[in-house]
């Protein structure tokens, strides 16, 4: 697969990018079986936990008081991490974030660098860029590698690879690392994916990371993970660069006793992750000397501008919204065509392109609502999706600019009917007669003509019943008086 | 490319002009914060005794070995989990206990040691600053006796001594123990692992492969 598969400039609706995947079924294997499998371990951690929806419930307004108040804790993690021996640099859009990073890189003279996982490098899509300056970028969670080498792109944003199983994870590994008798064990995978790195994690001077929370009170930075890829990346280079979105500060260190709580049991089903690392501007003697953190925008004050969508930024990343989403566990994460797939993907991805692009992601949804259920910090998906639905068919008819518009003039006339009792009434009374000439012995429409005949074409409709409901409640109040 | 002086300007204007009607004065948002309801459970109902065998249990989950010493056992509790473990040669923080340094085993003390040098060690040896039962978790806050972050993460093997009294229920218990948060702070839980193969669970990507735990009964 090709690197641009993720671009969601580039990507097809996601009605036409299902296809391929629906009719793969070892795709559709190893996502269903991964999904299900962090469902069961999270539900077992979640239940155990007395106290959750309290914990939902501060871990959102924590969330929520920090987007109302974003500018007074961004200056402030500005100045406590300056003075901690930190530089801050500030990004409006991805090509400013790159040109900043590989700056830095140039004034290291790096020609590489290793990377702790992070989503938003992909959202800015800095690897290719690198590579195409001059810079090899060694990626090292293992996930990551597992994509880097196989020339495949992230389907999850916890879990990147997912979708690859251990046999094709031993042929990659066999194939790049020159590993002939590589046994398709997961034990042996990590193991040499270990001795792979190893090397490159005690020569390579510089790293580039995400972040998953900033602490306005302190200025430190907080790397949440499994495998201590990220502590290498975090102790042992001279130079870390940290990329990270605006919206990821905390007020206080004390907050992260509500988010460190909820965000391995939503991500990975565990009471905690192995490893989290919380580091401060520069310690002398310990970890890099220089330390660089990008705050990025790229739309994101535009999605902090609109009350509504505002709740999208609350996002902790930690996957359950996809892992609960049936429409996610059915197509698993390429065909939302961003490095944000699930939905979660449907409504960030969109709002990043500005409505531009991505118009179809809030369509990919049944609106069953189990991703609000599950997101440990209660942003309202399928809420923020019906408004994006609304934006993307105004945005529909305003570029279409038809005087006439059939689904327009059909959703007014509804709205006439519906909205005036006297002419429902007609309308049904029109509709049972009418429909009655195509109902079957057993109640039940098989075949319509015209415009009627796309519903009937996949599925049978049921007839009109020859009391309405109005009619009955109506027959049965004159029969008690 | 734009100057990031103007980024920064563009980007914190865009901010405060998106959230003028929703952002508190800059004088009330310490109170605005303080009411942020947390309702959830700050302080544990453990007794002692049944707090240190949660702690245990969970770090057995891991795959950590667990050995309990009292204070005066200790030098030799030490000794023995080096001994069994087969290593010979184990990095020491500056600051660890001179008396923790057991007799016959091949020590470096990290004073400023190169990576490669580290590297070199099969073993590393630290104190703690605090633990969680609830998760299993340790907490390094890489003080004179914990080291730098370095020397418990390149060596395969690391043995943790953490005082029962360092031993805490809940997450919020630890940070009502540090109100003031210090630079650097490691959370350990287990072994390091991946889930990144089929969701199965492999011990040992690139952290310790192998983590012991003393807890010294500093409490009876």
């Amino acid at each position: 697969m090709s690197a641009a598969i993720l671009d969601p400039k580039l990507a097809p609706p996601f009605r036409d990018a299902v296809l391929p995947v629906l009719r793969n079924p070892m795709l559709r294997k190893n996502v269903a079986h991964a999904t299900q499998v962090i469902q069961n371990k999270r539900a077992k951690l979640v239940a155990e936990k007395t106290d959750w929806q309290e914990l939902r419930a501060s871990a959102s307004a924590i969330r929520t008081h920090v987007l109302e108040n974003l500018g007074a804790y961004l200056e402030q993690f500005e100045e406590r991490c300056t003075a901690a021996g930190g530089v801050v640099h500030w990004a409006s859009d991805a090509n400013e974030a790159r040109a900043i990073i590989l700056d830095l890189l140039r004034q290291e003279n790096a020609t590489e660098a290793i990377k702790i996982k992070t989503m938003t490098s992909a959202e800015i899509q800095l690897n290719p860029y690198l590579e195409t300056a001059g810079i090899t970028v060694h990626e090292t969670d293992l996930a990551e590698i597992i994509l880097q080498l196989g020339k495949e792109e992230p389907s999850h944003i916890v879990v990147p690879a997912l979708h690859i199983n251990r046999s094709q994870v031993r042929e990659i590994f066999s194939r790049t690392m020159h590993l002939e008798n590589l046994s398709d064990d997961p034990k042996a995978l990590t193991a040499a994916a270990r001795h792979y790195l190893r090397e490159k994690f005690l020569r390579v001077p510089t790293a580039i990371s995400g972040a998953n929370f900033l602490i306005a009170e302190t200025g430190a930075v907080a790397v949440v993970e499994s495998e201590g890829n990220g502590r290498m990346c975090l102790t042992l280079p001279e130079t870390m660069i940290t990329v990270v979105g605006v919206e990821k500060v905390l007020p206080r260190f004390q907050d992260l006793e509500v988010m460190l709580q909820i965000l391995a049991r939503s991500a990975t089903g565990e009471r905690m992750n192995p490893y989290t690392s919380l580091w401060t501007g520069v310690t002398p003697g310990d970890g890099p000397q220089r330390f660089h953190v990008v705050l990025l925008d790229n739309e994101r004050t535009s999605i902090l501008a609109r009350p509504k969508e505002r709740q999208t930024l609350k996002c902790i990343r930690c996957a359950a919204c996809m892992n609960h989403c049936p429409v996610y566990r059915q197509t698993g994460g390429h065909a939302y065509g961003s490095c944000y797939p699930g939905p979660i993907g449907a409504i960030l991805t969109p709002q990043l392109m500005r409505m531009e692009y991505a118009q179809t992601l809030p369509f990919a949804s049944s609106l069953c609502g189990a991703c609000f259920e599950v997101c440990p910090v209660k942003i309202d998906i399928p809420a923020v999706l019906l408004d994006l639905r609304a934006d993307a068919v105004n945005i529909e008819r305003k570029e279409a600019k038809r005087a006439f518009d059939l689904m327009y003039l059909g959703l007014r006339v509804a709205n006439t009917i519906f909205s005036r009792p006297w002419i429902f009434h007609t309308a049904q009374w029109f509709g049972r007669v009418g429909l009655r000439a195509f109902t079957g012995k057993d109640g039940w429409i098989k075949w319509l003509p015209s415009i009627g005949g796309r519903w009937t074409h996949n599925r049978d409709l049921r007839g009109l019943p020859s009391q309405s409901f109005h009619e009955w409640w109506a027959a049965r109040a004159k029969e008690t008086k | 490319m734009t100057a990031p002086v103007q980024s920064r300007e563009r980007i914190l204007s865009r901010i405060r002009t998106a959230t003028a009607s929703v952002s508190a004065p800059a004088n009330q948002l310490a109170d605005v914060y303080g009411r942020v309801a947390r309702t959830y459970v700050r302080q544990g109902k453990l007794s002692n005794e049944k707090r240190l065998e949660l702690m245990t249990e969970r770090l057995r989950e891991y795959d950590a070995g667990v050995v309990e010493a009292t204070p005066a056992e200790l030098a030799a509790v030490i000794a023995g989990q080096l001994e069994s473990s087969g290593k010979r040669i184990f990095v020491a923080p500056a600051g660890l206990p001179k008396e923790w340094l057991a007799p016959g085993f091949d020590w470096k003390i990290d004073e400023q040691l190169t990576s490669a040098e580290i590297e070199l060690t099969e073993g590393v040896v630290t104190a703690s600053s605090c633990a969680i039962a609830e998760s299993g978790t340790i907490v390094l806050h890489h003080g004179p006796a914990e080291g730098r972050r370095v020397i418990s993460l390149l060596p395969d093997w690391h043995l943790c001594v953490l005082r029962a009294s360092q031993v805490v229920e809940t997450l919020p218990e630890y940070f009502d123990r540090f109100p003031k948060a210090p630079p650097l702070v490691t959370w350990i839980s287990g072994p390091s692992a991946t889930a990144d193969i089929e969701m199965t669970r492999i011990k040992g990507v690139h952290g310790p492969r192998f983590l012991h735990v003393i807890v010294v009964r500093d409490d009876v």
